[in-house]
């Protein structure tokens, strides 16, 4: 899984990336980084699933770095997307469902890229690359 | 247990809130309620337990904020208003206005609406405002452009007409094609369900008999404090359907519980976390409290049918447990369903309620008045009887059998002056159309017998429809007439785009 992290100036001079690396052990690549004193964007892939993913990504999440899912099929904003579900009965595949604590769970293997979540997502925190 | 059993006092909101100021109220979620009473029965529960909080999260249109702006210098009586191009209500005095989650932004459309400037606000964006006026002699001002920040108004006030339904129906579509509406996407041949409202989370499900609810009580609103101003427009608690008129200080409040929100093809709108605490005063109440999601039930209603809300098809009834199982049965068929309210930020909502009561920040109130516990909603009632289809059709169809040879049916178009020749078997059956432009390239082609050219499959009308779904009916298949039919097929009509126009033209205004 790819994932994009957007630093505000608030935390752009924490050592966020390093400290998630030694709390989870997942060894994290970065793909592209884009860094100043304003703004941090960085593209990472993480090769870790389910729970383990789920506990970088809170991590992430928790120091104040915005985190969006970066999908070959689809994008979800975690910032914007208010789990309401709204995306998960037209998928015709069953990609999108909802995890045990009701939050937004994306099987990307299912996905096939149709866009009829993201008409129906009421937020626009869904979108094709 | 008897009524009078059941409306014995346990406890007086005085007394919760004495407990709430030394810290010793018993406060739980909904959830939570729900989990002790099944551990330990109803008759522990209520005897523990001092308030159980509420909350629900999802699209309330009916919800907006009146503004106060300020007077510029020189000063302007704006007679039309917009914020970020979204149109404010401008029937008030000078420099109020009231802006709606549902209007749209002039420039962005379903993109953008009052919902989204609510967010943007709250969000410590700026905000475009745009005034226009006649000028008068203590208004002179005519124009007014300038940006402006939740913090330079006088007055944000959250005043949301109907919010907070009790229940909501259920929706499906037994149509052939994907509907857009404010139930979000709808699939074809009942392709999935979506519902709205958090069930056993919701505040209204959990005081069912409006006993501690009324006007005036304080509540969770947009993540501050907010009141009950009374019942809500379309309330009718009698067949689950109470509604909330709500009010709260929007500087308070949170873009968080406040979300501006848009459904594709049908418009913009606003997410509106509310949540209620529920103070346990005696035991029809605690039971009420601790109804979960198999208790509550909805009707599932079809779409496909463009008729009044209550007059859509009830397909069947289901609870919310089984909605939010994620699938549900029609018609033998497991068919997928989906919430268009957050069940997330409605469990969040309950906790943060609860936190607020547990550390002392927020007392209850008793109502200073109910709420009616009966209210009937009348439907619009209309001066004429609806243009329906057999009103405008003509009877005098002109058809062709299949076996017709095609320039003898050119030859009819011609003489006859029509477009649009419905194909039909010796019964009168429609089995197909072919229109002038057919002819024309079947000709061009080389074409000779009307089977071969026909469109089998044809978009219909019923006599008793009304002209106002055909025309959409239409203008959706990009076509400019149908054939009227009866329940066997048969066709009595033909009603075209022409036929429409014509009666319009001629329909009396007054």
């Amino acid at each position: 899984m790819r994932l994009r992290l957007i630093y505000s100036p608030k935390v752009v001079e924490k050592p966020i990336l390093a400290t998630v690396i030694l709390k989870t052990g997942v060894p994290l690549n970065i793909l592209e980084a884009k860094v100043n004193a304003q703004r941090g964007e960085l593209v990472v892939s993480i090769p870790a699933k389910g729970e383990k993913l789920q506990r970088v990504i809170s991590l992430f999440q928790d120091s104040g770095v915005e985190v969006q899912l970066l999908t070959e099929t689809l994008q979800i904003d975690l910032e914007k997307c208010i789990s309401c579900g709204a995306c998960i009965s037209p998928c015709p595949t069953g990609a999108l469902r909802f995890r045990p604590d009701w939050t937004i769970d994306f099987v990307e293997e299912k996905c096939v890229t149709c866009k009829v979540c993201v008409k129906a997502c009421p937020v626009k925190a869904i979108s094709i690359p | 247990m008897g009524g009078k059993e059941q409306s014995r006092r346990i406890r007086s909101v005085k007394e919760i809130n004495e407990k709430i100021k030394r810290g010793d109220a018993v406060v739980l979620t909904a959830e939570e309620m729900i989990d002790l009473v099944e551990s330990s029965g109803l008759e522990v529960a209520a005897k523990e337990v001092d308030v159980v909080t509420t909350g629900t999260f999802g699209a309330m249109c009916s919800s907006g904020a009146f503004l106060n702006f300020g007077h510029a210098n020189p000063p302007i009586k704006m007679v039309r208003c917009w914020l970020n191009d979204v149109p404010v209500y401008k029937g008030l005095a000078a420099v109020d206005g009231y802006l709606g989650a549902a209007a749209m932004s002039e420039t962005r459309g379903f993109e953008y609406g009052g919902g989204h400037v609510i967010e943007d606000l709250l969000s410590g964006k700026e905000v475009e405002l745009r005034g226009e006026s006649y000028g008068t002699d203590c208004y002179p001002r005519r124009h007014v452009e300038t940006t402006i920040t939740l913090d330079d108004l006088n007055q944000a006030v959250l005043v949301n007409p109907r919010n907070c339904y009790q229940t909501y129906d259920a929706a499906t579509n037994s149509s052939d094609r994907v509907l857009y509406t404010y139930m979000g996407t709808l699939l074809p041949n009942y392709g999935n369900v979506t519902f709205s409202g958090a069930g056993q989370l919701n505040p209204l499900c959990k005081d069912r008999y409006y006993e501690t609810i009324g006007v005036g009580t304080r509540i969770f609103l947009g993540g501050g404090v907010g009141y009950i101003i009374g019942e809500g427009t379309q309330h009718s608690p009698q067949g689950g359907f109470g509604t909330l008129m709500v009010k709260g200080d929007m500087k308070q409040m949170s873009s968080r519980y406040l979300r501006g929100a848009s459904f594709y093809n049908y418009g913009t709108t606003l997410y509106v976390g509310i949540g209620i605490p529920i103070p346990i005063i005696n035991m029809r109440v605690a039971e009420t409290a601790s109804l979960r999601d198999e208790d509550i039930y909805v009707k599932i209603r079809d779409y496909g049918a463009p008729l009044r809300p209550d007059l859509r098809p009830v397909v069947r009834k289901v609870s919310y447990a089984e909605l939010r199982s994620g699938k549900v049965t029609i018609n033998g068929r497991d068919v997928p369903s989906s919430p268009l309210s957050s069940y997330k930020m409605a469990l969040e909502i309950a906790e943060v309620l609860k936190k607020w009561i547990l550390e002392g920040e927020f007392f209850l109130t008793e109502p200073v008045e109910p709420l009616p516990k009966y209210r009937e909603v009348k439907p619009m009632k209309l001066r004429r009887r609806e243009l329906t289809v057999q009103d405008v059709m003509r009877r005098d169809v002109v058809t062709a059998s299949p076996e017709d040879d095609i320039k003898t049916v050119a030859k009819k178009l011609v003489e006859r002056g029509v477009d649009h020749l419905p194909v039909v078997d010796k019964d009168s059956r429609l089995l197909g159309i072919v229109t002038s432009w057919d002819l024309a390239k079947a000709i061009a082609q080389g074409s000779e017998r009307l089977e071969e050219i026909m469109t089998r499959r044809v978009i219909t009308a019923y006599g008793d429809e009304s002209v106002d779904v055909v025309v959409r009916r239409m203008a959706q298949h990009n076509i400019s007439g149908v054939p009227v039919v009866d329940r066997f097929k048969r066709v009595v009509g033909i009603l075209t785009t022409d036929d429409v126009s014509r009666r319009l033209v001629g329909r009396p205004t007054g």
